[in-house]
């Protein structure tokens, strides 16, 4: 699920970004998922139907990867390890791959319950003519 | 005040009086003299449109790309591009789609056939613009996604696939046809294995495909009760962004030749037999012959009228419970003239028998000249009510369109039909029986008979 976020709001203001970035490099960092080989977007949590729905939806060996990333980071954590510095996921690696598809779902789920909430008017023309058919 | 038998006597007179005019002055069959059958062409930034402009308040609109199970260079690619049709577009979604359509009381289906694939719009005339523009849309903005693929399409080809295993008659009309004429017209409708969607079919070859079947040349809009020239502005302004030309196809280009042979197929869900001989291209074609309708119709198997078997020498032959049915299918640059035979075994290889039997006595000049007029006038009823079919009307006309820039006038065709006469009949039903023919067989093998114990040439 998307969460609120603020970066659509700094990434609109390069001044703000370049204050930002920094920090938010370090937080990133900080976070320690890279250093288990796992993508931000492994960390959503998928106990609802959108991310389920978007799970289905990724390309099978984008999929594979996912599973194979988590079964690492979990043997990583049990044996209370990180791997080693050069298969730490890299910054460019870290892409969003499955937000983008929760995007598409929710856009889809609310338009369907736009639709559900939708009042009807004739048009003018048609509302005016005597019904012909 | 009339009296009883005085009204009984004018009826008798005026009946004897209607005997006697037939006899010395045949009644011309009703001409279809009104120009509401006529298409009216056009052409808008390279897309060619057709319109009739039918008094009444809907309208059916299709765009007819030549894109059937004919033209298709990999199995399965017209099946998934047919189901793609109204999904989501970039403009959107296949919901918002369906919504609207709903909201203006239309309907839209996309089919396709050996030649042709067909997206279809029925909905009241004040639509026209919403709806070409969304066939517009569909032509050139369709996003073919992978999931939509896996989980819209895919299981509806499957389904397709299995309804097709299913049906002995679907079998042997297509198992005919791939014998009639291999590939190209040969291809079967639906997948008859599982292998085009597990080895060629994904998202992506359907894209591919798209741009070649929804190309400028290789399609036409025609709609049935619109004004021609308003309809002629709405296509100019919505169709800019599919692609002017595409790269060229060699599938299903080359002249179609006949073949001929036999097939036989074991199978537990019931009998068919399919016999066919070479038939006629469409009116639209190079290769029409009139006189294989009037065949078919003689030949025919089905009653038109109710509580009677009906004139046709099938009809009066088959073995009872049997179901016979004489189809003269007709294609751009070919045709097949077949007759459909399903029921129990032995009644099927009885009524075959009869079947050959009939086109013999055909042959030889066996038949009375009223049989064949009336084969005559059933056979031109046929083709006329079929042009006044819009859906069959819209297809045939863009079909002719497309390949030979020239729609399909209902008119001509019946005229063609009247001139048919009982030598060219004749000579029609002896070429028959000089050719191979097409037999297939699906069911009990064991007691449906092989084509040369009918006294076929194979």
């Amino acid at each position: 699920m998307s969460a609120p976020s603020l970066a659509p709001f700094i990434n609109k203001r390069p001044w703000l970004l370049r204050w930002m970035k920094p920090l938010a490099n370090w937080y990133t960092n900080a976070a320690g998922y890279r250093k288990l080989g796992l993508r931000a977007d492994d960390l959503l949590p998928e106990e609802n139907n959108v991310v389920q729905t978007a799970l289905k939806r990724l390309q099978p060996q984008e999929a594979y990867n996912r599973v194979f990333r988590l079964r690492r980071a979990m043997q990583l954590s049990m044996t209370h390890q990180l791997l080693p510095k050069e298969e730490w996921t890299k910054p460019e690696e870290d892409t969003p791959y499955l937000s983008e598809l929760i995007t598409d779902i929710e856009t889809e789920m609310a338009e369907r319950e736009d639709l559900e909430a939708m009042v009807i008017s004739k048009r003018q023309r048609n509302a005016n003519a005597s019904s012909g058919h | 005040m009339l009296s009883r038998p005085t009204a009984c006597r004018g009826a008798q007179r005026a009946a004897r009086q209607h005997v006697l005019r037939q006899s010395h002055q045949r009644r011309g069959l009703a001409a279809p003299a009104s120009g509401s059958f006529q298409y009216e062409a056009g052409e808008a930034k390279g897309v060619k449109y057709a319109s009739r402009d039918f008094a009444g308040p809907t309208t059916t609109l299709a765009l007819v790309a030549k894109a059937g199970t004919r033209f298709q260079p990999l199995p399965g690619l017209t099946e998934g591009l047919a189901n793609f049709a109204f999904r989501s577009t970039e403009r959107r979604s296949t919901l918002r789609i369906v919504r609207e359509s709903e909201l203006l009381g239309a309907s839209l289906n996309a089919y396709h056939s050996r030649e042709n694939l067909v997206l279809e719009a029925k909905f009241l005339r004040d639509d026209l613009p919403y709806f070409v523009e969304l066939l517009g849309e569909v032509a050139s903005k369709t996003k073919y996604q992978p999931f939509v693929y896996n989980e819209e399409v895919l299981p509806l080809i499957n389904f397709a696939h299995k309804r097709f295993l299913g049906s002995v008659t679907e079998m042997a009309t297509n198992s005919a046809h791939a014998l009639a004429f291999h590939r190209g017209l040969g291809v079967p409708t639906a997948s008859a294995s599982q292998t085009p969607f597990t080895k060629y079919l994904d998202a992506e070859a359907i894209e591919w495909y798209s741009k070649v079947a929804y190309a400028k040349p290789n399609f036409a809009v025609v709609a049935n009760g619109a004004d021609a020239g308003e309809f002629g502005k709405w296509v100019n302004e919505f169709f800019d962004d599919v692609p002017a030309s595409a790269s060229e196809q060699s599938a299903g280009k080359d002249q179609t030749k006949y073949v001929g042979g036999e097939e036989r197929i074991a199978h537990d869900g019931g009998n068919a037999m399919v016999i066919a001989f070479p038939g006629s291209s469409s009116f639209t074609g190079k290769f029409y012959k009139p006189e294989i309708a009037v065949l078919a119709s003689l030949l025919g198997g089905q009653a038109a009228v109710k509580w009677s078997a009906g004139f046709t020498i099938l009809a009066n032959a088959a073995a009872p419970g049997t179901k016979v049915k004489t189809t003269s299918a007709i294609y751009s640059d070919a045709g097949l003239l077949y007759t459909t035979i399903t029921g129990s075994a032995k009644g099927v290889a009885e009524t075959a028998k009869a079947a050959v039997d009939a086109i013999k006595k055909i042959a030889s000049g066996e038949i009375s000249s009223e049989l064949i007029s009336k084969a005559k006038a059933t056979a031109k009823f046929k083709e006329l009510e079929h042009g006044q079919d819009a859906r069959a009307g819209l297809e045939l006309t863009g079909n002719g369109l497309i390949h030979n820039t020239q729609p399909y006038q209902i008119d001509e065709v019946a005229k063609l039909i009247d001139g048919v006469s009982e030598e060219s009949l004749k000579s029609a039903a002896k070429q028959l029986l000089e050719n191979r023919a097409s037999v297939s067989s699906v069911g009990d093998l064991f007691v449906l008979p092989y084509a040369e114990e009918i006294g076929l040439k194979v």
